[in-house]
């Protein structure tokens, strides 16, 4: 029940210095507030950050090992084109130097390239116009060499020559040929 | 919720401005979760806010906002009416220009807003939380003999007396009187001056019975100067001998303070007296005899008062000591909670 005439002033603990210090402490507050904010803020952007490099990293790494990959094929392509091309080069010199083996009177109708071999079909005037003109060469390039004549009905002879290159004959030549180049060079 | 949790926080002070007829007192209360931590009192020759009591007030209040400043309405304008009811309320006092209250909804209390807002503004300074109607303090005082009786109930204070009566917690009259300025106590005191003069001196004697005081006598005894003659009188001789005895004991101080003390309480009983008689007079309360009063003394009066109410009014007399402090603090405390 009221018993007073007049209503009690509003009481308030919030005086003016305690106002004061509210708003310091509110300042302050609301500073470090906004720091741990900011803190927060770049802590999460530097997950983010961290995260999209992670995963930049994994797609660079993954990127140079397709790249490994491609750089291993392309180098063994490499390798395959130029031992094709070694290889063209030598067959090139080969067939240049077969066709410049066979004199003007032989007529060559084949010629198989084998892989330690040659195999020429062709018509020749005379077994010794073969042998002489062509077999002599073929015989100082090729270890074995088979020849076989059908006579024709002009009076020429059909040849089959059969000519392999020994390999094991051929690693011994060409050890043989490598250490008198060293033994040039040293001499050198 | 918040103001709630503050305030557990800090002690509540009470301040209490009691303005008496030539002085004030301050009385400060500091509670704490466990009652009473500090209580201080200091009188100030003032009666309005002077640089001394501010600065003695301010050092209290300034120890917690939770501070509440009481007074007790000393306006002249106050009084309590019999009725809560608005319509009936303009028969006893002015609705517009005063401020009521209901009591339990049993009979109101008022004072005049212009009265309030001059007492507001001369604390303006230090500010007003509480001013408190005598009435409510004399209803509070009294609560056990107001509910179960029918008497007349008197809050007696330096300046004012304030007088109320009750049948069984019904307000049947009320009257608030500035004895410092009622027009009416001139009168009083001129229509009984004779009497008055008498009684006087029969008081300070106590063995000489009023009633059997001749007139002619009185009259020999008014002439003070002729004291010697009195002598030849068998009756007043016996009296003359204890008069002087007082007179060695006593100081002349003493005996003016007594003097004014006494008059003081005659002039309460005269206001008493007409404030039964008036409530006699008034038609409504015809059939009611009031035969006990109960006085709230918040001042000390002396024995003369209670002699006079009962041997003159036929009243049972009962009177009860009052801190007007303490008990301004627990209608303070009151509102607070």
């Amino acid at each position: 029940m009221k018993l007073s005439y007049v209503k009690p002033r509003r009481k308030s603990v919030f005086t003016s210095e305690i106002q004061l210090l509210f708003v310091f402490f509110g300042i302050t507050i609301l500073m470090l507030f906004f720091t741990y904010a900011f803190l927060l803020y770049k802590d999460y952007k530097f997950s983010q950050d961290m995260q999209d490099i992670y995963k930049n990293k994994a797609r660079i790494e993954s990127n140079i090992e397709k790249m490994k990959q491609k750089i291993t094929l392309v180098e063994k392509k490499n390798l395959l084109a130029e031992k094709i091309y070694t290889q063209n080069s030598v067959l090139k010199d080969s067939i240049t130097n077969l066709f410049d083996l066979v004199p003007k009177r032989i007529t060559l109708s084949e010629a198989q390239l084998l892989k330690n071999g040659l195999v020429l079909y062709g018509v020749t005037p005379s077994k010794d116009v073969y042998n002489f003109m062509l077999q002599a060469p073929l015989r100082s390039i090729f270890h074995k060499t088979y020849s076989s004549f059908y006579p024709l009905k002009n009076g020429w002879l059909r040849f089959v020559s059969t000519n392999y290159v020994d390999e094991d004959e051929l690693e011994d030549e060409i050890e043989n040929s490598l250490e008198m180049d060293e033994g040039v060079e040293d001499e050198g | 919720m918040l103001s709630r949790f503050f305030e557990t926080l800090y002690h509540k002070v009470f301040v209490n401005i009691v303005v008496l007829k030539s002085k004030s007192v301050v009385s400060v209360e500091t509670l704490a979760k466990g009652g009473v931590i500090d209580s201080v009192e200091e009188s100030f020759a003032t009666t309005t806010l002077n640089e001394k009591m501010y600065n003695f007030i301010s050092a209290y209040t300034k120890e917690s906002p939770y501070y509440y400043i009481s007074l007790l309405d000393k306006t002249p304008s106050q009084g309590a009416c019999p009725t809560c009811s608005k319509k009936n309320m303009s028969k006893y006092f002015d609705t517009y220009s005063s401020k009521h209250f209901c009591y339990y909804s049993r009979w109101a209390y008022y004072t005049s807003k212009t009265d309030l807002h001059i007492l507001q503004k001369e604390y303006a300074r230090i500010g007003v939380d509480f001013i408190f109607s005598s009435f409510v303090l004399l209803a509070r005082f009294f609560k056990d003999k107001i509910d179960t009786n029918m008497a007349m109930f008197v809050l007696i204070e330096e300046t004012y007396i304030t007088i109320s009566i009750f049948d069984n917690s019904k307000l049947l009259f009320a009257k608030h009187i500035d004895v410092k300025n009622d027009k009416n106590s001139d009168e009083l005191l001129i229509e009984d001056q004779d009497s008055s003069e008498e009684e006087l001196d029969l008081a300070i004697s106590n063995e000489v019975d009023f009633d059997e005081v001749d007139n002619d006598e009185l009259d020999h005894l008014g002439d003070i100067e002729d004291l010697d003659s009195l002598d030849d009188l068998d009756e007043f001789s016996d009296t003359k001998d204890i008069e002087e005895e007082l007179n060695e004991k006593l100081d002349e101080t003493s005996i003016h303070t007594k003097a004014d003390t006494f008059s003081e309480d005659y002039q309460r009983f005269l206001f008493i007296q007409k404030t039964l008689n008036d409530f006699y007079k008034n038609d409504e309360q015809a059939d009611q005899f009031i035969e006990a009063v109960y006085i709230a003394d918040g001042i000390g009066v002396s024995g003369d008062l209670k002699r006079y109410l009962e041997e003159e009014m036929f009243l049972n007399v009962y009177i009860r000591n009052m801190d007007i402090n303490a008990e301004v603090f627990e209608l303070a405390k009151a509102e607070v909670k």
